[in-house]
């Protein structure tokens, strides 16, 4: 033995050991990663992609910007006061002329959202233009279509000069932009997302607070009662949760309506008149009861799996140290049962407040949410760029609320079981 | 062993090509009843080599459009409303169509150059006769009269039709109010009119809910869409009455999506355009043919619905409804839809 201390240590076939061990893991961490890559691919495809793009199309104004390159540079010598001058009139005329394909019908769509009109202004104007030979093209433009003579049309422009906006952000809270592109509020009767917003927060947080008042104690038989009983009672709680949400929110129209079964029965046994039928059905109540219920597992099933694990010990030494029952729930059991109280509230929150076909079908008038604005937009109006600033605010306010509560309670305290 | 798993390996690979070659067409409609009508009317009766199959859909164009900017399309043909036409037209999301076969026949002109004619449907108020054993309401004054017919009014979610018709009740004449609608003042004098019900509305937005809520007694009228009230009354024998006044008439089209299988898709269209098909149509849905030619074999051959009923009194395009009716304008309703919308959801939320 030749070898002196401080010789690295060789394996048999002569490499040092450091490196062959470091070859073995490196080996590993890659067949890890090669497990692992599936799922990080398919996560990052059907889930990052996906938000990435929308965060980029509730920003993005390029549909126009692209049409009229020429009209935007004149239009930012335009004081924005009298009817444009001959210039900017005569670059929107070619520029609405000579364009191809379905350029102008996409900007179309997109300057209707500023200014109502906008839409059918280009279409009959490209039409008519093809008539107009030569200058000067203002009077022409005007006696084409009176519209172009309207200074508002022309200051609903202003909105879109750059190839990025903050417009649909500001839309999303029933905020504008005027045509100098400072915040100003939308018109009184526009207004409607500030009043969906509270709305939608207010629903969820009353159903999260219903399910936790109504599942704690369930969710207690269901820990502590023997098995024969309690699996009963879990039977009770799944059935429903197996059962398809389109069934159950139209089993509860049939519970709750005007001539329903809840009704009738109230009639029936002359606890109310038949002219003061209780309205349940079709309002923010209605929403209320039959989101309530839906969610419910979602508060009960993580409820009980921390339950669970809170040893019956623990109330029973309390009562032992001389404790009365309430004291003893409110000092030893409830502080074990806050990780599943939180899970519950999250998972319940976090559902409710992107809920969309319950509120469609029983929410009437006054129960509609935020879901629900974002499906039109996206189906009817084809404003992407509004849905995704809604979707975007919906995700930060996500973010923000699991920050606050990480500070509060730490993450490291949820528990689904 | 082997040899045959491969066999058939080859034989399922060779059989996906073939049936590649002659691809099926996906023909996308609103489902129910009205899809029922379209499916023994011309789906039935398409004999090329294709086969086609139907799907539903709640409307609008955002499935269209998604699938056509992500290359993916699925839908071949699908069935829409006219200011989807207008705006899908003129984005590019679907095919032109070659109109010289029908264009003359047709009842208004086309909106677009993207679309086959389908049919008229209205928006139309009614009642259950037993919810009004006495006096009965006859004009869309009485619908927005609450005080005459006391009772709930079932409306849909949505603002088309319900300004025109709010407008009408006020007093203007039918055949003014998209003149009346084009002034600010206008959807001003329209929402303070359907202030005067609201709260004595029910809302609605599936099409079969109005029926519902009206046979439940939930609400003593309500409006629909004309072809469903018409369905009631004839296939099921409910005791529903039509008001005839302030109707809205829609119309209804077939367009071919761009990038799925055109050439085929188009041909479908022309079959299911002919006015042939668009009279057997009538046989299951008292829909209005938009081909003036389909409306004469409808004549020649009453009693044409298939229980043995005359058709043409249920239609919206019928001459004693027309005189009272009013055709939506689509080109308004391009322009001003989000926002008239949006202040109708805040109207409704308030």
């Amino acid at each position: 033995m030749n070898q002196t201390a401080s010789a690295p240590i060789l394996t048999t076939d002569g490499i040092p050991l450091k490196v062959s061990l470091k070859k073995v893991e490196r080996k590993n961490k890659i067949r890890a990663f090669l497990l692992v890559f599936p799922l990080l691919a398919f996560i990052l495809v059907t889930f990052l992609v996906p938000i990435a793009d929308m965060l980029a199309r509730s920003i993005d104004d390029r549909q126009i910007n692209t049409v009229f390159p020429k009209t935007f540079e004149v239009y930012k010598k335009w004081d924005r006061k009298d009817l444009p001058s001959e210039e900017l009139y005569a670059t929107m005329f070619f520029e609405v002329k000579n364009s191809e394909g379905y350029q102008i019908g996409k900007a179309s769509t997109r300057m209707n959202y500023s200014k109502s009109g906008w839409k059918s202004l280009l279409k009959k104007s490209k039409r008519k233009f093809k008539k107009i030979e030569e200058g000067p093209y203002k009077e022409q433009m005007i006696a084409a279509e009176k519209r172009w003579g309207d200074i508002e049309y022309w200051k609903a422009l202003g909105q879109m000069v750059d190839p990025t906006t903050m417009g649909y952000y500001l839309n999303a809270v029933d905020l504008k932009y005027d045509s100098s592109k400072h915040v100003i509020q939308q018109p009184e009767n526009r207004r409607i997302y500030n009043h969906i917003w509270y709305k939608t927060f207010k629903v969820s947080l009353l159903v999260m607070f219903f399910c936790l008042i109504l599942g704690y104690p369930i969710s207690y038989l269901l820990a502590t009662l023997p098995l024969k009983y309690s699996n009963l009672l879990m039977i009770c709680v799944l059935l429903p949760f197996w059962t398809s949400l389109l069934v159950r929110t139209v089993a509860w129209m049939v519970m709750l309506q005007q001539k329903g079964v809840l009704n009738n029965l109230l009639v029936m046994s002359h606890i109310i008149g038949d002219e003061n039928r209780f309205q349940l059905m079709y309002n923010q109540t209605a929403v209320i009861i039959v989101m309530t219920q839906i969610l419910l597992p979602f508060m009960v099933l993580p409820l009980y799996s921390v339950m669970k694990t809170i040893p019956p010990t623990y109330m029973r030494a309390a009562l032992n140290l001389g404790a009365s029952p309430l004291h003893a729930f409110y000092k030893v059991y409830m502080p074990n049962s806050v990780p599943g109280v939180s899970a519950g509230c999250m998972l319940v929150f976090i559902i409710a407040i992107g809920y969309y076909i319950t509120p469609e079908l029983v929410g009437g008038k006054d129960g509609q949410m935020i879901g629900n604005w974002i499906a039109y937009h996206l189906r009817t109006t084809l404003n992407w760029g509004l849905c995704a600033s809604l979707g975007a605010i919906l995700l930060a306010v996500m973010t923000v609320l699991y920050w606050a509560y990480n500070k509060v309670v730490g993450i490291e305290n949820i528990k689904l079981g | 062993m082997i040899k045959s798993i491969k066999a058939t390996f080859l034989g399922l690979i060779s059989l996906a090509f073939v049936s590649s070659a002659f691809a099926d067409i996906t023909f996308v409609s609103w489902g129910g009843a009205y899809t029922a009508s379209q499916q023994k009317a011309y789906v039935d009766t398409w004999d090329k080599g294709s086969g086609v199959t139907v799907e539903s859909y709640n409307g609008g164009l955002g499935e269209i459009k998604a699938q056509v900017e992500a290359g993916n399309v699925t839908w071949d043909v699908v069935d829409v409303l006219p200011d989807q036409a207008i705006t899908g037209c003129d984005e590019g999301l679907f095919a032109k169509v070659d109109q010289s076969s029908f264009i003359d026949d047709l009842v208004v002109p086309p909106v677009s150059e993207c679309i086959v004619p389908q049919i008229f449907w209205a928006y139309t108020a009614f009642y259950s006769k037993s919810a009004f054993p006495g006096k009965k309401p006859k004009n869309i004054k009485d619908f927005f009269n609450v005080k005459k017919f006391p009772g709930k009014r079932g409306i849909h979610t949505w603002a088309n039709a319900l300004i025109e018709m709010a407008l009408v009740a006020d007093g203007v004449k039918a055949s003014k109010v998209y003149d009346v609608m084009n002034t600010p003042e206008g959807i001003d004098r329209a929402f303070a009119k359907l202030d005067t019900i609201k709260d004595h509305v029910v809302f609605w937005s599936a099409g079969s809910k109005p029926l519902e809520l009206v046979s439940s007694g939930e609400v003593v009228m309500a409006i629909a869409y004309n072809g469903r009230i018409g369905a009631a009354i004839l296939s099921e024998g409910k005791d529903f009455e039509y008001i005839w006044d302030a109707t809205v008439l829609e119309q209804e089209y077939l367009v071919a999506i761009k990038g799925g299988n055109e050439a085929e898709a188009l041909e479908f269209m022309a079959h299911a355009s002919t006015a042939q098909a668009l009279a057997d149509q009538a046989k299951y849905i008292p829909y209005g043919p938009m081909r003036k030619s389909s409306i004469d074999i409808i004549k020649k051959g009453e009693p044409w619905f298939n229980t043995g009923v005359d058709i043409l009194p249920h239609m919206p395009t019928a001459p004693k409804v027309l005189k009272r009716a009013i055709i939506a304008d689509p080109f308004w309703w391009a322009d001003n839809g989000a926002e008239v919308n949006e202040r109708f959801g805040a109207w409704k939320g308030s």
